[in-house]
């Protein structure tokens, strides 16, 4: 069955750099997320995460404090290096570092060479050496001291504080416990119910079977944001309101369309001798479902509920209906949405950690089961 | 009380309950109503029989009653109403829609994401899937591209942020072209474009779906079938376009369904992304404006989503009766 | 393994609402707060095993503040609040009121919203008394009391909003540095600033920082300009008709407006990245082009909430400073200021939603966030000592020097034009519509509202 793969040597390279070039470009803008999620806000608005790897040039300020100036010979001296700053700790944590260049105005941060003696605005010289070293000489008593603007190379830097953040800070562990609470229940419960009517639909006999079928691939299409606003009302009415017992119930029945269509496409494909002759033994309906049909269809069970758990997981729109605001009951897309892209808008590496954390239990579902996937789903349309 | 707690409760309660339900009920039905015994044996078990689907059927018949077909009719009705719920408008609230220019603007860009994201990815989808066949490192491969699949709206929203920002030290794009000596651009406000900018968001995180399920139906294909047109001399595009694809054809169809009803329901991509601003609102990103606000429009902007893909549902029902027969 | 996993999970949830609870950031009885008044309130209530739930605008940075405050409340009470704050507050709490889970108290930060949800008899009007207590304690006091109040769903009108917080919106951020450096000085007069404006752009410089992008509710920080326009080029009677829409949002006037907006905003010299990049620019990104090396630009128009969200450790007064958003010499219409403001109400009654309302006339509940910087308030009570900096007492000075003191505008308007229409119109108007066509446009969804 070596088709176009594998055609001959040349066709197999192009097959290998295309597929390399797809995943990398799939694959290329997570890496940026990944990157800039352990980098902090100044490093990712001053430079790209493609140049996180790589030491560069940084501008930096720091105000001369202009007190106990020592006076010499009739002019007036302040002496210091600019690395000792406190503000700067975060980017020289050694207080040591290399000055390139240093400037009196920010608008030209670079605009004399470290060592370079250079005339004040107000009177007087300044001079920055290459190791940050001072010497600001002014003839009167300076009320302010000046601003100092320097350039020095900074080595790359990652930091897990944007992890510490969001992990322990933010109330994103009640968020991270409030999906699994909406998550698990809103897989299973669809999952079950849907099985044993696709069970009904594919090898049951009754009158309107037809009907039913056609009546669930037409729901299929409903747009759920049209049951949003009814729903609501509805619980509300019944007493649920907002609650995690009604986020299961719409998660329930927005999913049960999709997951009987598929599984009775699968359930039809099994077998037909199998469950005939375990009815001419005399089992029930209810023992074949269980003992033959559950097990057989176990990979579609599982890849449905893979992809259930994905959509409930990542869902916005129903919990923002169906859920309180509060932060009770908050669940991730919803912190992130709210809470993270609300209130640190600006601040891009805590955005990219948090959502890589919600990605993480994703993935790992999708990893244990995804030999499920591939034989899963569809086994029964294939005919 | 912890929500841990509450929450494994409730799947004991939820599932336990479920799986009570078809146990006891089966029972009930078997051992009390239509006893299997006794002088009508035979025509009890045959009732029993007769009742039996629906005992299987109803708990799935009751949700998709309450949460998908009552809506649609209670929705239709309210979207006859003003912004009050009071006064009955008749087709007023349609009317007034499509005398709005985002409206029309919304619906356009709907129809362009219909046609194009579920095309997209299911031809991408197919395409790896077939690329990464016999690849030895096919299946890494194929992991990498599954990935995005895990990836919430709003957080692809904020990968693509990475891409697709004006500022060139941040956004890759502005960067690239930063760096080749090009004017920085908004990619977000390139008119019309910019709805497919948003549309290749989907686009990349539905191709892993899309691939997962094809490149399963092509492991499903006879191999012989394969082998006999290798034979009579076809050449792989030929295999490929005239063997393989129209023996998957049920699957691409399904997939291609599941997207595009996908489709219908992403409002996250625009809403975290431009807002609907630049003219890239889409039906349900234009519908969360009026969510809320007023019903009676909300509603019909939920119609006309629903018009929208009336076809698709006409051609799937159609396609199941002919599985039928 | 799953159960052990649940169970530090727990622990970590307990241990960390103990702790909010436990500490009160400024040691009781200690500094220049009004602690005579938070004692007596504290001996007088007692709510020990209530819980109280609030609803607010407030997140982060803000909610660790309104925490704080929150915890003194607890403190005296015994009582449990949970805040919870939402970026997406406006519909949170519609949809909650109507889902029958509405928290105790909502913070609302427009007040159109809350007398929408007023008539829709969705609020508890306040405490009699709560009026002339702010009509006495509030600086400007009736204006306070009827930004408050709106219609019940009978028509009759009631106090049903205390303000607590109020932001200030005409002021310019600089950088003193920066304008020290080049020889600018602050601009009086708005003819002045344009004259600055164009300087900057002389010496190779761009003066603004302009940023509309704020998720759903892009678009805002235009619609702020354009009120302080309105008050600038308008008598105040024109800004009100304005916002109850006797005046058309396609009046001349108001288009005047929006065009004076865009001598600022549609001009790709003046603004950082264009005018294009203003639209998608994040607002809380915007304000870092000052804090660059080499500035990328000089001034940042913004309320005065935005130091939450420069640089961290940046100092107001040292390393960015601000000046009132002038008025135009020409039109002779004094010092015109518009603000914001937030008001707590009662969206589902109970003995300690009323409690917190009293706590929160105490001058005391509005010191702790004075002390903790980035609040402002119009209660005369309090201690001015407890601003945490000269800069916010400026700001202080710049809301009682005002000749005319109006709301933010589009606060005031039913929700879909305030946080629907006009933001998105701004978004099309900075990015190329004619402000002729976007008014007109803002209009009809107006007309088609009834």
């Amino acid at each position: 069955m070596d088709n176009i793969a594998g055609q001959n040597q040349g066709s197999k390279l192009a097959v290998n750099i295309t597929v390399i070039i797809l995943v990398l470009l799939w694959l290329l803008p997570t890496i940026g997320l990944f990157v800039s999620s352990f980098r902090d806000r100044d490093q990712i608005s001053n430079s790209g995460w493609w140049q996180a790897p790589l030491a560069v040039d940084l501008n930096f300020r720091t105000r001369v404090a202009a007190d106990n100036p020592r006076e010499e010979g009739g002019s007036f001296i302040l002496e210091g290096n600019v690395f000792a700053d406190p503000a700067l700790a975060s980017s020289f944590p050694d207080a040591t570092g290399t000055v390139s260049a240093y400037g009196t105005r920010a608008v030209a941060p670079g605009e004399f060479a470290a060592g370079e003696v250079s005339d004040l605005r107000a009177g007087g010289t300044a001079v920055v050496n290459s190791d940050g070293s001072y010497r600001i000489e002014t003839p009167e008593a300076l009320d302010r001291g000046p601003t100092i603007y320097f350039e020095a190379r900074t080595p790359p830097k990652f930091t897990l504080a944007n992890y510490r953040t969001v992990l322990f800070a933010d109330g994103m562990d009640r968020a991270f416990i409030n999906t699994l609470t909406v998550t698990i229940p809103a897989t299973i419960i669809p999952i079950l119910i849907a099985a044993f009517a696709a069970y009904a639909l594919a090898w049951m006999d009754f009158p309107g079977r037809g009907l039913l079928i056609a009546a669930v691939v037409g729901l299929l299409v409903v747009p759920l944001q049209l049951a949003l606003v009814p729903l609501l009302s509805l619980h509300t009415h019944i007493g649920i309101g907002q609650s995690f017992l009604g986020i299961w119930l719409a998660h329930t029945g927005f999913g049960l369309p999709l997951a009987v269509y598929l599984l009775r496409n699968y359930m039809v494909g099994l077998p037909r001798d199998i469950i005939e002759s375990a009815k001419v033994d005399g089992a029930t309906d209810f023992q074949i479902f269980v003992r033959i049909i559950l097990p057989l269809s176990f990979p579609a069970l599982a890849s449905f509920a893979i992809f259930q758990f994905l959509w409930t997981w990542n869902d916005l729109l129903v919990a923002k209906v169906f859920l309180p605001s509060g932060s009770d009951s908050q669940v991730m897309t919803v912190k992130i949405a709210d809470d993270l892209l609300g209130s640190r808008g600006g601040d891009w590496g805590i955005l990219a950690t948090a959502a890589f954390v919600s990605i993480a239990v994703p993935l790992v579902v999708f990893f244990t089961m995804q030999r499920y996937l591939v034989r899963g789903l569809l086994a029964g349309s294939v005919k | 009380m912890s929500p841990v707690f509450q929450g494994m409760l409730t799947i004991i309660i939820g599932v336990g309950g479920c799986v009570g339900y078809f146990y006891f009920s089966n029972m009930l039905l078997d051992k009390v109503i239509f006893p299997a015994k006794g002088p009508n044996t035979g025509r009890n078990i045959n009732r029993a029989n007769q009742v039996r689907p629906w005992l299987f059927l109803f708990p799935a018949m009751f949700a998709l009653g309450l949460y998908l077909a009552y809506p649609v009719v209670g929705s239709f009705w309210r979207s006859l109403f003003d912004r009050s719920g009071a006064n009955f408008i008749g087709l007023g609230n349609y009317i007034d829609l499509f005398s709005e220019g985002t409206f029309r603007t919304a619906v356009i860009n709907n129809l362009l994401w219909v046609l194009f994201v579920p095309a997209m990815a299911t031809f991408l989808g197919l395409l790896v899937a077939q690329l990464t066949d016999r690849l030895s490192w096919g299946n890494i491969a194929k992991s990498l591209i599954f990935m995005p699949m895990a990836i919430s709206f709003v957080g692809a929203s904020l990968i693509w942020k990475f891409v697709y920002s004006a500022n060139p030290d941040i956004g890759i794009i502005n960067s690239i072209r930063d760096a080749m000596g090009l004017a920085v651009l908004d990619p977000l406000q390139v008119r019309f474009w910019n709805n497919f900018f948003l549309m290749f968001i989907l686009v990349w995180i539905q191709t892993g779906f899309a691939m997962v399920i094809l490149s399963a139906a092509l492991r499903g294909i006879p191999e012989e079938t394969i082998e006999a047109a290798i034979i009579d001399g076809a050449n792989p595009f030929q295999v490929f376009f005239k063997i393989k694809v129209p023996q998957i054809m049920g699957t691409i169809v399904v997939v291609w369904t599941t997207i595009t009803i996908l489709v219908l329901k992403v409002f996250d991509i625009v809403y975290t992304m431009t807002g609907g601003n630049f003219g890239t609102h889409i039906l349900p990103s234009y519908m969360m404006t009026y969510m809320f606000r007023d019903d009676g429009r909300a509603t019909a902007v939920a119609f006309v989503i629903m018009l929208l893909v009336l076809p698709v549902m006409i051609w799937n029902i159609r396609q199941a009766r002919n599985e039928m027969r | 393994m799953k159960s052990r996993f649940y169970a530090s999970a727990a622990v970590l949830a307990l241990v960390a609402s103990g702790a909010t609870a436990q500490d009160l950031i400024f040691a009781p009885g200690e500094g220049a707060f009004t602690w005579d008044s938070y004692n007596a309130f504290a001996e007088s209530v007692d709510l020990s095993g209530q819980t109280i739930e609030i609803t607010g605008p407030w997140t982060g940075n803000e909610r660790e503040k309104v925490d704080n405050v929150l915890a003194y409340f607890e403190a005296a009470t015994g009582a449990t609040v949970n805040y919870s704050g939402s970026d997406s507050f406006e519909q949170d709490i519609v949809i909650s009121t109507r889902a029958g889970s509405a928290p105790n108290l909502a913070v609302f930060p427009q007040p159109g919203l809350a007398a929408d949800m007023a008539a829709q008899g969705l609020l508890t009007p306040l405490a009699e008394g709560t009026a002339d207590f702010v009509r006495e304690n509030y600086a400007a006091g009736q204006s306070w009391v009827d930004l408050g109040t709106y219609a019940d769903p009978d028509g009759n009108d009631q106090l049903y909003g205390l303000f607590y917080r109020v932001d200030l919106k005409s002021l310019v951020w600089y950088s003193p540095d920066a304008f020290d450096e080049m020889g600018y000085d602050i601009p009086e007069t708005m003819e002045e600033l344009k004259a600055l404006t164009e300087q900057i752009v002389e010496d190779g410089g761009t003066p603004w920082c302009i940023g509309l992008g704020s998720g759903a509710a892009t678009g805002w920080p235009a619609t702020d300009w354009v009120e302080d326009m309105m008050l600038r080029l308008h008598e105040p009677e024109v800004y009100d008709d304005w916002v109850t829409n006797d005046l058309p949002f396609d009046d001349p006037a108001v288009i005047e407006a929006i065009d004076a907006f865009g001598w600022f905003v549609r001009n790709d010299d003046f603004v950082q990245g264009g005018a294009e990049a203003a639209a998608t620019t994040d607002f809380r990104d915007s304000p870092a082009g000052l804090f660059q090396i080499p500035p990328s630009c000089y001034m940042h128009r913004q309320a005065s909430f935005i130091p939450a969200f420069f640089p961290e450790g940046t100092e107001v007064g040292q390393d960015v400073d601000f000046f009132y958003f002038p008025a135009f010499e020409e039109r002779d219409l004094g010092r015109p200021v518009l603000g914001a403001g937030t008001l707590f109400a009662i969206t589902n009654p109970s003995e300690g939603a009323e409690a917190m309302i009293e706590f929160l006339k105490l001058p005391i509940a509005h010191e702790l966030w004075m002390a903790q910087a980035g609040f402002l308030t119009a209660h005369a009570g309090v201690n001015l000592e407890t601003y945490a900096s000269d800069s916010e007492r400026a700001q202080g000075e710049i809301l009682a020097d005002a000749t005319t003191f109006r709301f933010d505008a589009s606060d005031l308007m039913p929700g879909e034009i305030g946080a629907g229409a006009f933001w998105t119109g701004m978004v099309d108007f900075v990015t190329g519509a004619d402000a002729d066509d976007v008014a007109r446009a803002i209009q009809s969804r107006w007309d088609a509202m009834r």
